[in-house]
């Protein structure tokens, strides 16, 4: 839906299921479609980073981020079973009806970033945001220099999209290190937090002229940023997606505002500079 | 913009003239010296009140209602089929004061501009004639709570009412705000003014501002020291302890937007999906799934009202003030921290912090 369009922006379009993947446990990955083929095409258009609405009639509506990048030809939400409108989709099959709306927010400006390396550090579901601009720079791979990821989670179950992961691995320049906080017997990679990564021999991140996407749990947050300005990152150079409790997406409900931000609209992409100005705790 | 004159005996049938083609809505007395917007019917008709205390439910909810249907949601044969409901009622508020119309006009801003526009809003607003009239009897229309003249609301509005009526006394003069407010004219009880009117106009306008009880509520200073994060955090404890979080403030507020959305299940095939006002005093405001909350110290959300309302950030995002100063808040709330006092009690501690201040707390 485009800016200034007299639409009904309460009002979402009918999409279809149609597969379900076991991403880990309580995560699912939701593949859909619109059922009218012109609705497609008009959401066809998002940024990587933008998330939609996605309604479960009868139980609610909640705020998804976007995985999937412009660049591929499937949409699909990957979802945690949280609460009461997560639990309901959780239970749909395939061919079951729900609505969508968006895109919303703000999106990672992947344009500006072109000629910069990227690093992607995740923790835990923290990956979901960041998926869509993972693929959409493999995507163009030419208009960046150096692509690294740093991902970790609990233990090895709790890895996300491990088939991708192994997948983008294959693409050229492109660096993955994977953690997990408890190794089991299947695991025979790193084991840490996803900071230690950064230390670890072999690795080297570069600091001039790059951009680091950080998203995760609070607390892996926090280190990472710790971690990030040591080496040198100032804080216009690091960007995250802010989470915040939503009813509307499009700016009226109030619930998203953070400081001088609404979340829904000025985010959910901030930078760390921007995320200390807006004078709350996030 | 163009005025008339109008006769005392004529002037409620202005509203006789907007029943023609609108559900008009005035103030009315309760038992007491409460008030509150009724529809007009031929009963009631001669019992509208022109000086009457500012009913603390407040016009929004003829733009906004406090409960308001987004959708029908029905499923049919396995296919769910939406359908949105749009206002169709012609409404005219008469007697509406001007705290409230620039509280309407707040919400104008809020709701269709700022790149989204919200249609459901939209549909009540393009339906809606505002007649507003002057507070200008000190004991009926100006509470003690009422600073219109520091928020620079009033107490005659300057614009966004469709006709602004003023008492001059045995007559009033009316004012066109629009287009459909001038065509009004077209009937023989508006007459010609002459400059003597206006001269009365103005000498009643005078002498009115200075009969406010409670003027001076520092708005300018609270706006500077919020902006620029100056207030201590002690006052922000101080405003949460005194805070019962009741929500009243919020709702009794006419520039107040938030609400929340809720699905409600009509019947097995379905389901209405509402929106109802919500306020940011509340704890669940902010309470995301997993129970997480960043806003959980009262004080936070306390901090909250006020910063959403006196920041300059949102004066410029929005090119309007979400506090109009009628002065309801005040009125209701228990604890004594509506907005008037908040104000007061930034501009003293920190008045007091600032070396550079020249007024002394
Ligand atoms: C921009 C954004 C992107 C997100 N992307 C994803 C994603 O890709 N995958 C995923 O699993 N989760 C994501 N979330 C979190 C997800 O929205 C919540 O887990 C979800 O709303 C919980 O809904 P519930 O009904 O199951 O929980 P309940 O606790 O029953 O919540 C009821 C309602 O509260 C609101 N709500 C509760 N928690 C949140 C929250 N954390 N954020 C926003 N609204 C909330 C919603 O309106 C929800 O419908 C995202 C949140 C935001 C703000
Ligand atoms: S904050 Fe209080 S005084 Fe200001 S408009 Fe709202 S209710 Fe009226
Ligand atoms: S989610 Fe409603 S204002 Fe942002």
């Amino acid at each position: 839906m485009s800016w200034f369009e007299p639409d009904n922006i309460y009002r979402p379009k009918i999409a279809i299921l149609d597969r379900v993947v076991d991403e880990i446990a309580e995560v699912k990955t939701f593949f859909w479609h619109f059922k009218n083929p012109a609705d497609q095409e008009a959401f066809r258009h998002f940024r990587p980073g933008q998330f939609a609405q996605v309604s479960i009639f009868g139980t609610g509506e909640f705020p998804a981020s976007l995985p999937p990048s412009p660049t591929e030809t499937e949409t699909f939400f990957t979802i945690r079973q949280v609460g009461s409108v997560t639990a309901a989709l959780h239970q749909f099959k395939p061919g079951a009806q729900f609505g969508v709306r968006g895109p919303y927010g703000n999106g990672f400006p992947m344009e500006s970033y072109q000629g910069q390396n990227l690093v992607f550090v995740a923790g835990g579901i923290g990956l979901i945001p960041l998926r869509s601009g993972i693929v959409y720079a493999l995507k163009n791979r030419e208009k960046y220099g150096r692509i690294q990821i740093f991902y970790g989670s609990r233990n090895p179950r709790d890895l996300m999209y491990l088939t991708s992961l192994q997948e983008w691995q294959k693409a050229d320049g492109f660096e993955c290190h994977l953690t997990v906080d408890r190794a089991d017997a299947s695991w025979s990679g790193n084991v840490g937090v996803v900071g230690g990564l950064f230390k670890k021999p072999g690795v080297s991140i570069p600091v001039e002229n790059t951009t680091a996407f950080v998203c995760g749990p609070p607390v892996m947050f926090r280190f990472v940023i710790k971690d990030l300005v040591a080496m040198g990152f100032k804080d216009h150079q690091i960007v995250s997606t802010l989470e915040r409790y939503m009813k509307c997406g499009v700016g009226k409900c109030g619930h998203c505002c953070i400081g001088v931000a609404y979340v829904c609209l000025d985010g959910p992409v901030f930078t760390y500079e921007q995320i200390q100005k807006l004078g709350e705790d996030i | 913009m163009r005025a008339r004159i109008v006769q005392g005996e004529d002037v409620l049938k202005i509203v006789d003239l907007l029943r023609q083609d609108h559900e008009v809505y005035a103030p009315f007395y309760g038992r007491g010296r409460d008030s509150y917007f009724d529809v007009v019917t031929d009963t009631n008709r001669d019992r509208i009140q022109i000086h009457v205390p500012n009913p603390y439910y407040p016009p929004k909810r003829f733009l906004l209602p406090h409960i308001e249907r987004l959708l029908r949601i029905r499923q049919e044969a396995g296919d769910w089929k939406l359908e949105p409901e749009y206002n169709q009622v012609r409404r005219a508020i008469f007697g509406i004061r001007s705290c409230d119309v620039a509280g309407i006009n707040h919400l104008d801003r809020y709701f269709l501009g700022r790149g989204f526009r919200d249609i459901y809003y939209e549909q009540r607003r393009r339906l809606l004639f505002l007649v507003n009239v002057v507070c200008t009897d000190p004991e009926a229309d100006i509470d003690k709570s009422c600073y219109c003249p520091c928020a620079d609301t009033g107490p005659a509005a300057r614009g966004h009412f469709d006709l602004q009526l003023m008492d001059l006394g045995g007559e009033f003069m009316a004012v066109a705000g629009s287009e459909a407010g001038e065509k009004l004219f077209t009937h023989p009880i508006f007459k010609k003014g002459t400059p003597a009117h206006v001269d009365r106009r103005r000498e009643i306008l005078d002498t009115i501002r200075r009969q406010f009880k409670a003027t001076t509520s520092w708005f300018s200073a609270a706006v500077r020291y919020i902006s620029q994060g100056k207030v201590l955090d002690k006052i922000w404890e101080e405003v949460g302890i005194r805070c019962l979080e009741c929500g009243g403030c919020t709702f009794v507020c006419p520039a107040c937007t938030c609400f929340t959305v809720s699905d409600r299940r009509l019947s097995d095939v379905e389901v209405e999906r509402v929106r109802i006002w919500d306020a940011c005093a509340l704890t669940g405001y902010t309470r995301m799934a997993g129970g997480f909350n960043p806003r959980k110290a009262v004080h936070d959300r306390r901090n909250r009202r006020f910063f959403r309302k006196l920041a300059h950030y949102f004066m410029q995002r929005e090119l309007s003030m979400a506090c109009v100063g009628c002065g309801r808040c005040a009125a209701v709330c228990h604890g004594d921290v509506g907005m008037p006092s908040v104000v007061e009690m930034i501009r003293r501690t920190t008045a007091a912090k600032e070396p550079h201040e020249l007024v002394r707390a």
